[in-house]
């Protein structure tokens, strides 16, 4: 191989190296599947409406366009809207003769019925995508912000749990209102903590970080901050609380919960 | 590779050596992926080994549509090529298109090797899809195979009927060969184009009821971005086409032992990076309607590309754009170094370069940016105080214009440089002409500022406007140039061979990014279904049913863009062993055509 091959060798192979560096220094965002679910008879609301959140601010892909910016493409949700708060607040208010239930489910399987003025007519039906149980779950979130959970398990047709178009995907699904969850600490810690906190390079930077976790804080200190996390807040984080579910308690089983409390404090 | 060779070029043997390792050490979660699969019999077939079934179908396919890109661009060349040669009666044209299509019969071949391998991975790893894909379109998949033995037919009556069919009536006969091979491709192209299309858009009325017998196979085969994929292929290979025609006359050139293969390789690289970039120039306004298209079927599909997890994807591609509009105005202008008479366009070139620096980062400035809760906070939002203004697409679609604009003016020195005009009214037709591309920037930018005043479907209409100003004073420049120029006496013939060596590394950066493009937009083409293999229609249940980040996908990309260059290479050595090149003689004939006579020659000489 001559000089003039390792040159040109020596540039194509630089400016590979340069896009791949771009891409990988740029924020690192994953489509996810949406998390399919099922609920017992015995679901919770609060378990609804955790479902909910997950889609929304997951896999759903609610966020691209309703968003709590200035500007975004479909009317914010989690927030005042027009003064008549946010939407669990205000969903009732909506269409006369619809109960805030009625009209959410409406506006996901049949968007154009209702549509809210000013914006332009985008919203898909969610029908093709979703199933009824991950349907009622949204509705669920979307009433707990700012109004009251009234979706139970009873909204749910029976075997409503089956993704539409082809076999459910994976993903965790909660069955009689605990969620099947994998059997490794460190695997439960990805799939639910890693939502919002950092933790060994993956996750999400709304929390605190993970990392260390166990040099900071005791295993009753961990404990306390999962089963009740307002009790528990770290410093700089006081505009957050809140922001963590209150659920994790109905939805770990008792040893589940101490694996991830020892997994955790074992973090230093 | 003896050791004073690697002690002297111990940077790039570092770089190499530093890509080779990010490569392996990137891969590493690729491989670990492969082993988390589940054996679904019927649905999925076994995984494939250490990469898994995506990442094998990945590579290949992509790979594959490289190669299909540059078996499909290069006859689009080679035809031109000989067009000129016959009714320009230049003859090196004619050699240079007979060149290319010796390569193409070994790409040919590379082409379907990897097709064929594509076939079988389908079909072994996704029989599911695979079978239902076949139910809707197994005549056309028939037809498709049927067209291969037209094609290759075509191709070498095309090559071995070159001497044979050299004169007259014969010759005629000859480049409508040309043409057939052409249209055989291009046929070839649109049919494989519905299959891919289908699963990004099927008909409204398929759901994952519809069984597919059921489907209309029309409505499938035409379906919503069928065409605007068949219009954006059809252009990219033509530039990918004369972007690798560029890059290997440049390597050429490097390699040349005496002046006259000098010059020989430096009209060619000329000539096919004058193919690419010109008709690169059109590529952005087929990718606005492929997109305008992807919404008008979808809006949940078009925001997902451009506002939800794809939406860096566009910044990623924004660099990568500007490295092509900088390589490809630094290419000309260190060609007007060889012109006679270009010199007085070289101090303008520094005002070029920064409305391409300018515009570059504006286009690859971030709307919404994805932040931690202290940079949130500082920002005030998501988006920045000041760049998020530069972010919308008002800005951005004023910066490529802007830049579209500065490239062809480029082109328009580089054809002027040599030249006196002869008309009486020559002054004042540049001073139309420069008025002309002066209200033109004048109209992009007003309706850039002005749509931060209307609302968002308002403003996406004003890039229309935009993109008709910037033709139509294109046009209008060109016509102009035309009669200003006609008759017009030279300043002197163009030195062909007088290149500096670092002009054709910038044919090879240019090369490699139209690559890597070509697999990032593979990439957002193909991940904005998600976890469908066919949208809305066929979930993707699979381990692999997630898609992937932007850094694993570039990772993925690169493997694919140095698996195509390292065979390529080894093409273009396979075909330099058939027969050795023909420098041409008398290459300083000033009897060159002009660019803006269509030819795609080199500047005319008067």
């Amino acid at each position: 191989m001559g000089s003039v091959e390792l040159k040109v060798g020596g540039v194509g192979l630089g400016t590979i190296l340069l896009f791949t560096l771009v891409a990988n220094v740029i924020p690192q965002v994953q489509s996810e599947v949406p998390l399919e679910v099922s609920f017992g008879a015995d679901a919770t609301p609060e378990e609804l409406a955790e479902a909910g959140s997950q889609l929304f601010h997951g896999a759903g892909g609610c966020t691209a366009c309703h968003a709590e910016s200035a500007g975004a493409r479909a009317p914010n949700l989690a927030t005042d809207y027009l003064g008549a708060g946010p939407i669990g607040a205000r969903c009732g208010d909506r269409v006369p003769g619809m109960s805030c239930k009625e009209y959410l489910y409406s506006a996901l399987v049949r968007p154009q019925d209702n549509m809210v003025e000013g914006y332009p007519p985008i919203m898909p039906p969610v029908d093709r995508t979703m199933s009824p149980a991950q349907i009622w779950a949204m509705v669920a979130y979307l009433e707990s912000l700012g109004g009251q959970v009234t979706v139970t398990a009873a909204d749910i047709p029976q075997d409503a749990g089956g993704a539409t178009g082809a076999d459910a995907a994976g993903g965790g699904a909660m069955a009689g209102g605990a969620m099947a969850l994998p059997d490794e600490p460190s695997e439960i810690v990805r799939t639910l903590c890693t939502q919002c906190h950092m933790i060994g390079g993956e996750g999400v930077e709304l929390g605190p970080t993970l990392e260390g976790i166990g040099a900071i804080r005791s295993p009753e200190e961990i404990r306390q901050a999962i089963l009740d996390p307002p009790s528990v807040v770290r410093d700089g984080y006081q505009d957050f609380v809140g922001l963590m579910p209150l659920t994790f308690g109905q939805q770990l089983s008792a040893a589940q919960l101490e694996a991830v409390v020892r997994y955790l404090a074992g973090l230093r | 590779m003896t050791w004073n060779r690697l002690r002297t070029h111990w940077p790039l043997a570092l770089a190499g050596a530093a890509t080779l390792v990010l490569v392996a050490l990137a891969a590493q979660p690729l491989w670990a992926q492969g082993f988390q699969y589940q054996y679904q019999p019927g649905q999925y077939g076994r995984p494939f080994p250490l990469v898994g079934s995506r990442v094998a179908i990945w590579v290949t396919a992509q790979v594959h549509l490289m190669f299909a890109a540059f078996v499909l661009g290069v006859p689009m060349f080679a035809v031109i090529a000989e067009a000129i040669a016959i009714w320009g009666k230049d003859e090196k044209y004619d050699r240079l298109a007979r060149e290319f299509t010796r390569l193409l019969l070994v790409a040919y071949s590379a082409t379907a090797l990897w097709g064929g391998l594509l076939l079988f991975l389908l079909t072994t790893l996704y029989p599911a899809l695979w079978g239902y894909m076949a139910e809707i379109f197994g005549y056309s998949m028939w037809f498709y195979a049927s067209l291969f033995f037209l094609e290759t037919a075509t191709l070498y009556l095309y090559y071995y009927g070159w001497d044979k069919w050299k004169e007259g009536r014969a010759k005629i006969g000859h480049w409508g060969l040309g043409l057939l091979l052409n249209f055989w491709g291009t046929l070839v192209m649109f049919i494989a184009n519905s299959w891919l299309t289908y699963m990004m858009s099927p008909p409204g009325d398929v759901t994952p009821d519809t069984a597919p017998a059921q489907v209309q196979f029309w409505s499938a085969f035409a379906n919503a971005t069928w065409m605007p994929i068949n219009i954006h292929r059809l252009i990219a290979n033509a530039v990918f086409g004369g972007a690798v025609v560029a890059a290997y006359a440049g390597y050429r050139f490097l390699k040349a032992k005496t002046p006259e293969e000098r010059a020989h390789y430096d009209w060619m690289a000329y000539v096919g990076n004058f193919i690419a970039i010109s008709i690169f120039l059109v590529l952005p306004f087929a990718g606005y309607w492929l997109g305008r298209e992807i919404y008008e079927y979808n809006q949940q599909m078009g925001v997902t590309m451009m506002g939800g997890f794809m939406s860096w994807l566009w910044i990623v591609q924004a660099f990568l754009i500007g490295v092509l509009f900088l390589a490809g105005n630094y290419y000309l202008w260190l060609g007007l170094g060889r012109i006679p008479g270009g010199e007085r366009f070289a101090p303008y070139t520094k005002y070029m370069l920064a409305v391409l620096v300018v515009g570059v980062m504006v286009w690859a400035t971030p709307h919404s940016m994805i932040a931690d809760r202290a940079e949130l906070a500082a920002m005030g939002g998501t988006h920045h105080p000041f760049l998020g203004v530069l972010g919308v697409m008002s800005a951005k679609n004023t910066a490529v214009n802007l830049m579209i604009l500065t490239t062809f003016l480029s082109f328009l020195m580089y054809r002027r440089a040599n030249k006196i005009p002869r008309v009486w009214w020559a002054d004042r037709g540049t001073l139309a002409q420069g008025i002309i591309l002066g209200v033109c920037a004048v109209v992009v930018l007003f309706y850039g500022v002005y749509g931060y005043f209307v609302p968002a479907l308002v403003r996406i209409g004003f890039s229309v406007y935009q993109v008709l100003a910037v033709l139509a004073s294109i046009i209008a420049v060109v016509t102009l140039d035309l009669i200003i120029m006609r008759g017009a006496e030279s300043r002197g013939e163009i030195r062909w061979g007088e290149m500096p060596d670092r002009a054709q590394y910038a044919l090879f950066v240019l090369v490699v990014t139209f690559t890597w493009l070509m697999g990032l937009m593979g990439f957002a083409r193909s991940g904005i279904r998600q976890h469908w293999h066919i949208w809305e229609v066929m979930r993707d249940t699979s381990a692999d049913a997630a898609t992937p980040a932007l850094g694993y996908a570039a990772i993925v990309i690169s493997a694919c863009v140095l698996i195509f260059l390292a065979m390529i290479s080894f093409v273009f050595w396979i075909g330099g062993m058939i027969v050795k090149p023909q420098p041409a003689a008398a290459l300083t004939s000033p009897s060159t055509p002009s660019a803006a006579d269509g030819t795609g020659g080199g500047h005319g000489l008067g």
